[in-house]
């Protein structure tokens, strides 16, 4: 069982792109599961959500506390995210302008918002950062880009799909393995 | 069995697809979170026109059964959904439900019970209306709330007894999994149309739930508690059968897991249990033969099924997420313990509270402490 924990800001999008990643994995002929913790729910609070994937059933209801990978959605928030926990094999995926590494785990990085701004992909809470950090997830789970591209258009068929997809196949592609 | 279709859905959404799949007639409703997201997908489809049933919308949870009760008597299928709070409001109706013998059934989502505010999952809400004539079931993945609705709706109106399923807040209501949903067919099939012996009808003027003389109530309260008693095979027909209609099984009252050869066996109910199987698993790794109990019924406490199934010499360690105020632990351990007074004197039972108001209970938290469990069993310090 494969488990991921996104950190974030309220309003980033962390919800949508656990439920994003959970599908994905259903699509992929797994299991998936996308558990966020639901606080108080304040724009700009941090939050978290959890997702598992696995060939077989999944019994976990937990948050991922000991995760094996951490999506950060945010720099600012890298330090705390790690702190909260994550295993020791673990991967740290962020969204940041510039490459950053974490000391003593393999890091990916990738300007998911960049992405975003230049696909003029917004909401009121500002530019959809978890669209390309989707693509950008799936490539590190090593989640086949046509299984990302079905995902996202059965989510938002037509359009505002083909517009979310161009994101998150950019992002697929350009997010890098930061030599630490 | 026809085609089954798999969906990603939240415990709420499966619960609202349960009720659009058991075709009910009458929802009242209130919201209350963590339970809200299935009343706003159960309106929806009445609005929508997926659901033929009649939404009313009403100003407090002691209304919204008030008007589940007196719809039942109307001869409706009836479903509601509360939580906490709104389900301590419903006590008094819930008696009136039940006395009625009137088979609603309610989602309760477990939520810790008010004061101080939680909004986050504990067992507390669900185990106080143990003494309301309800049947109680526990369930403990989305997949198993879909599946319990169809079931306590059959079973409810074989025996004329309503029916509360239970499940955590959030750790299931707003988990996202894979739904596996039956051909309608094959739904029909397990559940036909729900056809009262009576029911209220202008055109044949009578009331009922009058006022009795303790000759008559006496008798009355009597036959409410054999026929409790009396769900149990009916719980496991319904069981058996949903599992010949759509091919899936989540236990019958009991569900067990590595059970056959454990010597310590971990017992609790909900979501908690579903990861305890994890627990098991860690543990025995480590050498120690564990297994799991999990009963899918509260009431009736499935006494002859949990005798039965636990191995000799068991040391049971139960793992309860409420409290049972002026005893020194929770109060599945004090069923348990009533129930093998007597019967199983071989078996020992240990007893922790954890996870209050939503205190995450991973599998490595879980296991652990049925390890410091075990060594206070044994004395190590």
């Amino acid at each position: 069982m494969l488990e991921l924990r996104i950190n974030g800001f309220g309003g980033q999008g962390s919800v949508t792109l656990a439920h994003l990643l959970a599908q994905a994995a259903l699509e992929n002929g797994e299991q998936g599961q996308a558990l966020p913790f639901f606080g108080v729910e304040r724009r700009g609070a941090p939050v978290r959500a959890a997702v598992r994937m696995s060939p077989t059933a999944i019994h976990a209801h937990s948050q991922c506390d000991l995760p094996d990978y951490v999506v950060v959605m945010s720099e600012k928030l890298v330090q705390a995210a790690v702190a909260e926990g994550i295993c020791e094999s673990g991967t740290v995926i962020i969204n940041a302008p510039a490459a950053m590494a974490v000391k003593d785990y393999p890091t990916w990085q990738v300007d998911a918002e960049a992405i975003a701004r230049e696909a003029d992909l917004f909401s009121a809470d500002g530019p959809n950062i978890n669209i390309p950090l989707f693509g950008a997830v799936c490539r590190v789970l090593n989640i086949p880009q046509n299984i990302m591209a079905q995902t996202i258009m059965n989510k938002w068929p037509g359009e505002n799909g083909a517009r979310n997809l161009g994101a998150a196949g950019k992002a697929y592609n350009i997010v890098v393995k930061i030599d630490g | 069995m026809k085609t089954a279709q798999v969906i990603m859905a939240t415990g709420a959404n499966a619960a609202a697809l349960a009720v659009k799949s058991a075709r009910v007639d009458v929802i009242p409703g209130y919201p209350i979170t963590p339970q809200t997201s299935i009343m706003e997908a159960v309106a929806g489809m009445v609005e929508s026109g997926d659901l033929h049933a009649r939404f009313i919308p009403v100003e407090g949870e002691h209304s919204v059964l008030a008007a589940a009760v007196a719809a039942s008597a109307a001869g409706a299928r009836v479903f509601t959904a509360t939580s906490a709070n709104g389900l301590l409001y419903m006590h008094e109706v819930l008696h009136m439900a039940s006395g009625g013998r009137l088979p609603v059934v309610l989602c309760n989502v477990n939520r810790g019970i008010f004061a101080p505010w939680t909004l986050w999952a504990d067992h507390q809400d669900s185990f106080a209306q143990r003494d309301t004539g309800w049947i109680q079931y526990h369930c403990s993945s989305n997949q198993e709330v879909f599946n319990t609705i169809l079931q306590a709706f059959r079973v409810a109106e074989q025996i004329n007894i309503p029916i509360m399923v239970n499940f955590d807040g959030f750790s299931i209501s707003h988990c996202l999994m894979p739904l596996t949903i039956p051909a309608q067919e094959d739904i029909d099939r397990f559940l036909p149309p729900h056809q009262p012996e009576w029911r209220l009808d202008p055109a044949h003027p009578s009331s009922f739930s009058n006022v009795t003389m303790a000759a008559e109530y006496a008798p009355f309260r009597q036959m409410l508690s054999d026929d409790i008693m009396a769900a149990v095979p009916l719980v496991k027909q319904a069981a058996q059968e949903y599992r010949d209609c759509t091919g899936m099984w989540d236990g019958d009252t009991i569900e067990t897991y590595r059970l056959e050869d454990a010597e310590v066996v971990a017992l609790a109910v909900n979501s908690m249990a579903a990861e305890l199987k994890l627990s098991v698993d860690i543990l025995r790794g480590q050498g120690i033969k564990a297994g799991l109990l999990r009963p899918r019924l509260y009431i009736p406490f499935p006494a002859d099924d949990i005798i039965q199934a636990l191995p000799k010499n068991a040391q049971v360690m139960v793992l309860d997420r409420n409290y049972n105020f002026g005893h020194p632990g929770g109060i599945l351990a004090a069923e348990l313990k009533s129930i093998l007074f007597g019967r199983r004197n071989d078996v020992t039972v240990k007893n922790r509270v954890m996870g209050i108001g939503g205190i995450d209970l991973t599998r490595r938290f879980m296991a652990a402490e049925i390890r410091a469990m075990i060594d206070e069993q044994n004395g190590v310090l």
